[in-house]
């Protein structure tokens, strides 16, 4: 069996992300990285690799030039290849764009599993795992925090961490699509041979557009700050200053 | 033209985020003109339906079937995309939650040919015409999103809107139908309650000091402890950030998949105000929080806001209590 991790680049959120003088799109200045729920999602696939229940695991990421750091770290980390379906900088894809992407390019690779992270840290839509299954008709199961073979390898016994930290069990067939849900295991740090290595071969590449991907549903009408007219007061002044507006706010109300 | 409310249970009554879809949904029907049909599956649920058409005026709609007990995305679905299309909705509406919507709102929406817009927190309408904002970015931008067809998913996001009540004057019809469809690729093993680390001291707390990850060292863990200590039926919290970084047990995560808590006082330390994050605090009587970035989204949902480090507020704060208790 061999597994798919999709993989998204975004921005590190130490970076500053602000609004275009349009309202329509994100300038970003600082640096990207995978999603960290991506990172999960490939360090799950590789222990499952480790542990002898797959082949070979692939990294695939939809994104434009500058993703293709994102699938040289996920090469990095374990990564047999990266497959790179180059996109636009702008207009940036909706979830559905990008399953139907990453489907079509699944579709003609029989991979046993293919997992992503339960999200993306930058728009946390949580639709692109859901609907890759959908569109290859596979059984999916989101916020996994948990997995492990049966059956002799046919199937996957999982945990979905859901509200209030409770786990709910589930058995699925493979061919399979899990989201995974930040804290299953590690993430690893790349090791040398690895680093070596991603630094000699080259990506696959694919260009978006012959992958035939369908309209958009959803369109973007504006992008906003958020209304930050906070509902309480900022204390001001030196820390000791501060501190003590602190205490005296928090005595008035009977609270200390 | 109708908006349809797909609902969740635990147990055998639908759940808060359940409610929270229902006000939204009557929200967009209000606008629309259109009517709302709730959706509730289970293998015996005529008594909830018949509760919620009592409580809410509305149609309900109780889809029975002995392998809808526990919930179950493959067959939910593959019974939801029969009986959607003949009520001709122009929105479905679910929880944003782990427990249903995240894996139902965008098979729902494929099958469909329906646009998809999750998390969603509050609605604009241009006139008539429904824009649904959502946030991204850690909190910082917040996205204006309109469908570009005909029928939308719409999952909402827990805390956004408040519960349904209503006063209806008589009660909604219920409709109830069977279904004998069985998984295929599929088999749901039943939910396992949260382990004991926090949870409960969270919900019994008077005052919660909750950690993001602002708390950047470990040196930083006995600052929140001190500050903990200060109030007398106190807990720790984190956010999911805080957690994945290992400083704190899962337990302790305060948001959505976490614990939603309702203290006298809440004290984000350090934690920038996902939208995930406040959805499970926002109910807390006060709130204070220490951020270094003055644009934190926390300080939007806070009373006392305070930019500062916290490995220099937090020692003084403890102090100044010191100086005041000594002299008490």
């Amino acid at each position: 069996m061999n597994i798919l991790v999709c993989v998204k680049q975004v921005p590190d959120s130490e970076g500053l992300i602000t609004i275009d003088d349009e309202g329509m799109g994100i300038v970003f200045k600082g640096a990207y990285r995978m999603n960290r729920y991506d990172e999960y999602a490939l360090e799950e696939a590789l222990r499952i690799r480790e542990r002898g229940d797959a082949d070979v695991v692939d990294a695939v990421s939809v994104g434009p030039r500058r993703a293709a750091s994102t699938l040289k770290r996920a090469i990095e980390m374990g990564a047999a290849d990266g497959i790179h379906i180059i996109t636009a900088e702008e207009p940036r894809l909706t979830p559905f764009e990008t399953a139907s992407l990453i489907a079509s390019y699944a579709r003609q690779k029989e991979y046993g599993l293919i997992l992503t992270g339960i999200m993306a840290e930058d728009d946390m839509h949580c639709q692109v795992g859901p609907m890759i299954a959908e569109l290859l008709g596979y059984p999916c199961a989101s916020s996994v925090i948990f997995e492990e073979h049966r059956g002799g390898g046919h199937g996957l016994r999982v945990e979905r961490e859901i509200e209030g930290g409770r786990r709910e069990g589930l058995e699925l067939s493979l061919p399979a699509v899990l989201t995974i849900q930040s804290g299953i295991n590690r993430p690893r740090y790349p090791a040398l041979s690895n680093v070596l290595r991603a630094r000699a071969q080259k990506l696959i590449e694919i260009d978006a557009a012959s992958l035939a991907p369908p309209a958009p549903r959803e369109r973007l009408t504006a992008l906003r700050y958020p209304d930050i007219a906070a509902k309480g007061v900022f204390l001001e002044g030196t820390t000791a200053e501060k501190a003590d507006a602190l205490y005296r706010a928090l005595h008035e109300k009977a609270l200390i | 033209m109708s908006v349809i409310v797909i609902t969740e249970r635990t147990g055998d009554t639908i759940t808060q985020a359940s409610w929270e879809a229902i006000t939204c949904a009557v929200e967009l029907a209000g606008k629309a003109g259109s009517l709302v049909t709730v959706i509730v599956m289970g293998r015996s649920i005529r008594e909830e339906a018949e509760r919620i058409a009592g409580m809410t005026g509305l149609s309900v709609l109780g889809i029975e079937g002995d392998a809808l007990d526990l919930f179950n995305a493959e067959v939910y679905k593959n019974i939801l995309v029969e009986v959607l299309p003949e009520m001709t909705p122009d929105s479905i509406c679910l929880p944003h939650t782990a427990a249903t919507g995240y894996d139902l709102a965008p098979a729902l929406a494929v099958r469909l040919g329906a646009s998809c817009i999750t998390a969603v927190d509050k609605v604009n309408y241009e006139g008539e015409v429904p824009v649904f904002l959502r946030t991204g970015m850690g909190g910082k931008i917040v996205e204006h999103v309109a469908p570009t067809g005909p029928c939308m998913v719409l999952t909402v996001l827990p805390g956004a809107w408040p519960p349904f009540r209503g006063t209806p004057s008589q009660p909604g019809d219920v409709r109830l139908a069977t279904s004998h469809r069985t998984p295929e690729k599929t088999c749901a093993l039943g939910i396992r309650e949260a382990t004991g680390d926090g949870g409960m001291d969270l919900q019994k707390a008077d005052v919660i000091v909750a950690a993001g990850r602002g708390v950047e060292k470990e040196e930083y863990l006995s600052l929140i402890e001190a500050l903990a200590r200060i109030f007398a039926k106190s807990a720790i919290g984190a956010s999911r950030g805080a957690c994945d970084k290992g400083w704190f047990g899962y337990g302790r995560q305060i948001g959505v998949t976490g614990q939603t808590v309702s203290p006298r006082l809440y004290i984000a330390c350090g934690i920038s105000g996902a939208i995930q994050h406040i959805s499970g605090m926002k109910g807390s009587q006060v709130v204070a929080a220490v951020n270094t970035d003055r644009k934190a989204p926390i300080f939007s949902v806070a009373d006392f806001c305070v930019v500062d480090d916290l490995a220099r507020f937090i020692p003084a704060f403890v102090e100044v209590c010191r100086k005041h208790r000594g002299a008490a």
